[in-house]
């Protein structure tokens, strides 16, 4: 091979490769493509988005990349900080995470979309989670809740309904067992899952008494160690004692989980409703899902379920295709838009509208948003991102006898405090 | 790696030298003026090489260190000079003292074990078996493979319904089955396990050659001398391998120090922080809490650790193999 077609079939390689990490469509005659990025975990809202997007401007270059969570914060924070990020990205409601809107806006780096028309319309118990000082500056995209999915077919396999209160809660557990099923499947080896079921709880445990936690939380006057975290952390402590989880949970992945619920083999998992999809894929055909909210004491009208915008879009301060960015994020605040990405991630639109057919299994979660009884997620409403991760490696530890709630708890308050 | 190899090619190019150097001084001085004169000239031929070295590695290498001394969080615009700071911090850090402590055991039982298993590995498909060719390759086929797709697999595998306790149950007492990643106290051990499964073929094949370079006339004279297997292990092969036992020991105690990949894939560092090394950590601080000037100043340490292990071991078994020899 001679140098040049060396170099030539170098160039080409290396081309596939970068091509091979993100999807591109309609090239168009020299003006600049509009560069996107999401999470792998929404690329279905978004490619359902952008397809009809697309239609509506025919000629235009998109490129999107999408990467796995822990991939995509490290990689967004690098290309902000170096002016090479996409045009518009997502970006998570609210704190507590490397790439969410209040750890992202304060650096300039995100458009003010304040003046658009369509900010109006977020419902009042998202705003806060869009805004910096008064500012907009995501469309929030879906709202998800935090509850029991679980496999209806198993769930008639071993006799009982979906638990109203605690106690239920406990019955329901010893009657999957005598049947030799999983009654929650639990993947605590994946980090981000240990949170789940304790936000499940808290939500009843700590926010039906004190609405005001996470106020207090900020001014100083409430601590994780004095609230109802603690109850709440008992209880997950006692659900795993008494066999309710997965055999060997911090062994057991959240894929191995999902995979439980699919086939049955655990008749529920405590996870974020946009799982729905993942588990409806992997399930044998004609399997049906549904949802209960999870119980934390013997007063059903006093259970809580964790529920918020659960994904949010940001135009970058310095697009390079500022026009076409804006009337992407423009078009994603429409019920048109929004409706795509919620049927195709299986959560509901983030701000309501009637064209949307809600999916059956989801109803629980409509009618507790409906009735004022859900909650924040408690991380969005965090100073910084290491409080959230003292919690995962807290529960981990608790699920391995290296630590107590009250040990947990104290680590948690310690990062609250940090910057 | 590349202090191992370099280390070697000087020393065996030594005598070499010394020889031209006695053979030209013997056919009059004219044949080494060329060479002085040269040296300069070729040296010019260095410059692209290094400008291009310098300009990947050692300017972006310093400039990425500076932020150590800062209190940057790795987005904001704004930073400012805190001096020492990041570095006192590290020394209060109880997660810091337990990844180090960690990293130690891992790099410490990789380096050991592994090496240990290689020369088996290698000392048996040295020998005269049939298929040694077929095991060869078979031993040596894990290190081809990713370790981040090895990792994945074995997470399957190690799960508490995986193929391992499947196996286990299938032949023994179900007490057997253990909860092998997400047991603190065994977590470690199966990272381990893991890693020292999938290099051992890399240590063999080093070995391997080594063994290979071993004149067969001094095993005959071993024979005729009535020297036992062990003797000959002993007193012959082991002496003569030092060169690979070097680049051996060398590989494999820096690839434990900086081990990454294989930890974040099974474990996360997890449970808790059972698992958590030096470069999780790393990696942790800087793209999960906002601490990139920590987590940099983590990084600085984690390399001059790195050089100060792997140069003083390098520089220790290359002194007892010249001994040796």
């Amino acid at each position: 091979m001679r140098p040049t077609h060396r170099l030539v079939a170098v160039m080409t390689a290396g081309a596939l490769a970068t091509g091979a990490c993100s999807s591109g469509t309609n090239a168009s005659g020299g003006s600049e493509s509009l560069r996107i990025a999401a999470v792998a975990t929404d690329r279905a809202g978004m490619e359902a988005v952008l397809k009809a997007f697309q239609a509506k401007n025919p000629g235009e270059k998109i490129i999107t990349t999408y990467s796995d969570t822990e991939q995509y914060q490290g990689t967004l924070r690098t290309q902000l900080s170096s002016g090479t990020a996409p045009d518009v990205f997502f970006t998570w409601p609210g704190n507590g995470n490397p790439g969410a809107v209040e750890v992202l806006a304060p650096t300039g780096y995100l458009a003010d979309l304040s003046g658009r028309s369509w900010t109006a319309q977020i419902p009042e118990g998202i705003k806060p989670l869009t805004q910096v000082g008064g500012k907009t500056y995501i469309v929030p995209m879906t709202f998800v809740g935090i509850g029991a999915l679980y496999n209806k077919k198993a769930m008639d396999e071993i006799g009982a309904k979906p638990p109203t209160t605690w106690s239920e809660l406990l019955a329901f557990c010893d009657a999957a067992k005598s049947k030799g099923k999983v009654a929650f499947a639990l993947g605590n080896q994946t980090d981000w899952v240990t949170q789940l079921a304790d936000y499940a709880l808290i939500a009843t445990t700590v926010y039906a008494t004190d609405k005001d936690f996470d106020q207090r939380m900020k001014s100083g006057s409430a601590t994780f160690a004095g609230s109802g975290w603690k109850t709440a952390m008992a209880k997950y402590l006692e659900m795993n004692k008494r066999g309710c989880f997965s055999k060997d949970p911090l062994g057991t992945s959240f894929e191995t989980s999902v995979a439980q619920l699919a086939k049955g083999d655990a008749v529920a998992d405590i996870q974020v409703t946009s799982v729905l999809n993942q588990a409806e894929s992997q399930a044998p055909e004609g399997t049906e899902f549904g949802l209960f909210p999870v119980p934390a004491t013997d007063n059903a009208d006093e259970t809580r379920m964790p529920g918020a915008a659960g994904a949010g879009f940001a135009q970058n301060a310095k697009a390079k295709n500022p026009e076409l960015a804006s009337k992407l994020i423009d078009f994603m605040a429409t019920p048109e838009a929004m409706n795509l990405y919620a049927g195709a991630t299986g959560t509901l639109p983030s701000i309501p509208n009637d064209q949307f057919k809600v999916d059956p299994a989801l109803q629980p979660l409509v009618d507790f948003q409906k009735e004022g009884k859900t909650v924040p997620f408690m991380d969005q409403l965090w100073p910084n991102p290491k409080v959230q991760q003292a919690h995962f490696t807290g529960i981990q530890d608790l699920f391995a006898d290296k630590a107590d709630p009250d040990t947990v708890l104290q680590q948690m308050d310690q990062a609250y405090k940090e910057k | 790696m590349a202090q191992g190899f370099e280390g070697e090619v000087t020393q065996s190019a030594e005598p070499g030298r010394r020889r031209a150097k006695s053979s030209s001084a013997g056919s009059a001085g004219t044949v080494t003026r060329p060479g002085k004169r040269a040296r300069p000239v070729l040296a010019w031929f260095l410059i692209p090489a290094l400008a291009l070295y310098a300009f990947v590695v050692l300017v972006p290498s310093a400039r990425g260190a500076a932020f150590a001394f800062t209190d940057w969080d790795g987005l904001n615009p704004m930073r400012h000079f805190v001096g020492l700071a990041n570095f006192r911090k590290m020394l209060e850090d109880e997660a810091a003292r337990d990844a180090l402590r960690q990293t130690l055991i891992i790099a410490v039982a990789i380096t050991v074990v592994q090496n240990a298993v290689g020369l088996l590995l290698a000392l048996g498909v040295h020998s005269r078996i049939k298929s040694r060719n077929v095991l060869r390759v078979l031993l040596f086929a894990p290190a081809v493979m990713t370790p981040v797709v090895t990792a994945a697999l074995w997470k399957y595998i190690l799960a508490p319904e995986g193929a391992l306790n499947g196996l286990i149950a299938a032949i023994g007492p179900d007490s057997w089955q253990q909860n092998w990643l997400g047991d603190p106290t065994l977590a470690l051990c199966s990272v381990v396990g893991i890693i020292i499964w999938q290099f051992a073929g890399y240590s063999m094949v080093i070995f391997l050659a080594g063994l290979q370079g071993i004149p067969q006339e001094v095993y005959e004279a071993a024979s005729v001398d009535g020297a036992s297997d062990w003797r000959r292990l002993r007193h012959i092969i082991l002496p003569l391998l030092a060169p690979a036992t070097t680049i051996n020991l060398m590989l494999s105690i820096i690839g434990g120090l900086k081990l990454f990949d294989q930890v974040w894939v099974m474990t996360g560092g997890g449970p808790g922080t059972a698992t958590e090394t030096l470069s999780t950590l790393i990696y942790k601080n800087a793209f999960q809490f906002n601490e990139y000037a920590y987590s940099v100043a983590l990084a600085i340490v984690l390399t001059v650790f790195v050089a100060v292990i792997s140069g003083g071991q390098y520089r220790l078994l290359h002194r007892q193999g010249r001994a040796a020899r």
